[in-house]
């Protein structure tokens, strides 16, 4: 039997200066190398709950546990070994930072205090830069990228720390059809040859890639499914139809 | 210049060069996370704490550090967790820390519009001594180090707080670290510019760097630059003219930034 990656205990998590949970009695687990979509209507806490797993919002109740430790405990270390896509992002034309940049701090975390990156820091970063297509625009200003291109470099971000489990909120919200198939791919690739875990929330059922045998159908901040795919996808219709 | 002893001199113009570079390089932090306002008020309570030192006889200096390290450590965490609005913050606190300032040069023995009150109003070319310097040279010091020390997690930082956590890097500690050196450099360069000033180089140096860079090694070695050229340009207008050093300083480093936003190569379209 796999062991589990990820595991929620009647999690809740309220945002300050809210009264009502935006996820709440949340049981799940997560077995190492599966590859989970999370769906769901707008406002059912999908977000909430990858920022929950990866300890970016702390939960107000239950306990969450990923990698066998406890998140409250080790949020920030944990966080190095956690690749995450934020579905909402917003870089100006000013934002000083070259698209190279962005893609090596995200092993920031890994590098640690007092070092500094290695040759291997930056041939991670270039192999990421080079699988999303991104290369040629290293030396350029992220705030100069389009919406499209700024979710790559957040994905190649992502990639480049080599993490154990991938969280992606609607990681082709802002990619068009051909570089969503592209991105879809890839993910696949990876959670494939690396026995990547791989949370994967997307309102769009149709964009569920066809590797991801398992879907939890998220609504009101509980888990009202979870199982194989084709279940819990015709239950999401079925509830949308009525 | 005019007679004066070299070595009042080489105090004047190194005191400068430290005081500009100190604040251009912290200044990097206080224009990318719009920490404008927090600054604002911890100049004004620096002043404060400075005036209250001489209306109390006690080092004005030691009450200035007091009062910018007490206002970064109180509004440090207000600005962070309750997110208030900056305009907010300066509303309310700006004229409680400029009433405590005219408050506690009212009650200073003497004069209330003293040379000693007056330069920590408008800073003073004179009021720089050796120890001044060394000090400086320590903080400028301390803040190179740091920031070297440091620059993965800064640079996260300052790019975006939340991908900053997310990659790994805690980011409180260095926020406090920001401000806490924010709160000494406004302190010790209240000599020379002057508590209604001293924020202009906090702002003006590291607000021109980002005209031109968007590497942000560059921006840290430029913005220091250009705190040093604000600074030392202030000085010889201030020699020159007969002004006041602050508002010599301020003159310069409007006309720099606005000089650099006209040139700047961001806004250009080809």
């Amino acid at each position: 039997m796999a062991d589990s990656i990820i595991e929620l205990k009647n999690v809740s998590t309220v945002y300050e200066g809210e009264r009502v949970p935006a996820i709440r009695d949340i049981d799940l687990t997560i077995e190492s190398g599966e590859f989970v979509a999370i769906i769901g209507p707008n406002g059912a806490g999908k977000t909430t709950l990858l920022e929950t797993i990866n300890g970016l919002l702390p939960h107000t109740r239950g306990q969450v546990r990923v990698l066998g430790q406890d998140v409250a405990r080790f949020g920030t270390q944990l966080r190095s070994q956690i690749g995450y896509v934020p579905q909402e992002f917003q870089f100006d034309e000013t934002t000083p930072v070259l698209v190279r940049d962005v893609v090596l701090m995200g092993r920031y975390g890994r590098i640690g205090l007092f070092r500094r990156p290695t040759a291997e820091d930056y041939a991670q970063v270039q192999e990421a830069l080079e699988l999303l297509g991104l290369a040629e625009l290293a030396e350029r200003p992220l705030g100069k990228l389009s919406g499209g291109q700024q979710q790559k470099v957040l994905l190649a971000r992502a990639l480049a720390k080599e993490p154990k489990i991938l969280l992606l909120d609607e990681p082709f919200s802002h990619l068009d059809c051909a570089a969503r198939e592209e991105v879809a791919e890839l993910i696949t690739r990876w959670h494939r040859e690396r026995s990547l875990t791989v949370l994967l929330v997307l309102h769009d059922l149709e964009a569920i890639p066809q590797s991801c045998h398992r879907v939890v159908l998220l609504n009101g901040g509980r888990i009202r499914h979870d199982g194989a795919r084709e279940r819990v996808v015709r239950a999401f219709t079925l509830a949308h139809r009525e | 210049m005019y007679g004066l002893p070299w070595s009042l001199i080489i105090t004047l113009v190194s005191g400068a060069a430290l005081t500009g570079a100190a604040c251009g390089l912290l200044g990097t932090f206080v224009v990318r996370l719009r920490l404008s306002s927090l600054g604002f008020t911890m100049s004004h309570a620096a002043f404060a704490g400075a005036a209250l030192g001489l209306a109390l006889g006690i080092e004005p200096l030691t009450l200035a550090l007091v009062g910018a390290i007490l206002t970064a450590a109180v509004l440090g965490p207000i600005a962070e967790r309750a997110k208030l609005p900056a305009d907010v913050i300066t509303g309310v606190l700006f004229p409680l820390t400029m009433a405590l300032g005219l408050i506690f040069l009212y009650l200073a023995p003497g004069t209330a519009m003293s040379s000693s009150a007056l330069g920590l109003l408008w800073g003073s070319l004179f009021a720089m001594t050796r120890e001044d310097l060394f000090r400086l040279l320590g903080l400028a010091g301390t803040i190179a180090l740091t920031v070297w020390l440091f620059f993965k997690e800064f640079q996260a930082l300052l790019f975006d707080r939340k991908l900053a956590e997310e990659s790994g890097v805690p980011t409180r500690p260095f926020y406090y670290l920001i401000l806490f050196l924010t709160g000494m450099t406004i302190a010790l360069a209240l000599r020379l510019v002057g508590g209604l000033l001293v924020f202009v180089l906090l702002q003006s140096p590291a607000a021109t760097a980002f005209q031109f860079f968007y590497d942000l090694k560059k921006i840290f070695f430029w913005a220091a630059l250009f705190g040093v050229i604000y600074a030392g340009a202030g000085l010889g207008l201030s020699f020159a003219f007969d002004l006041p050093l602050g508002s010599a300083i301020v003159l310069i480093s409007t006309l720099g930034f606005g000089l650099a936003v006209w040139r700047s190569p961001k806004r250009r379209r080809t």
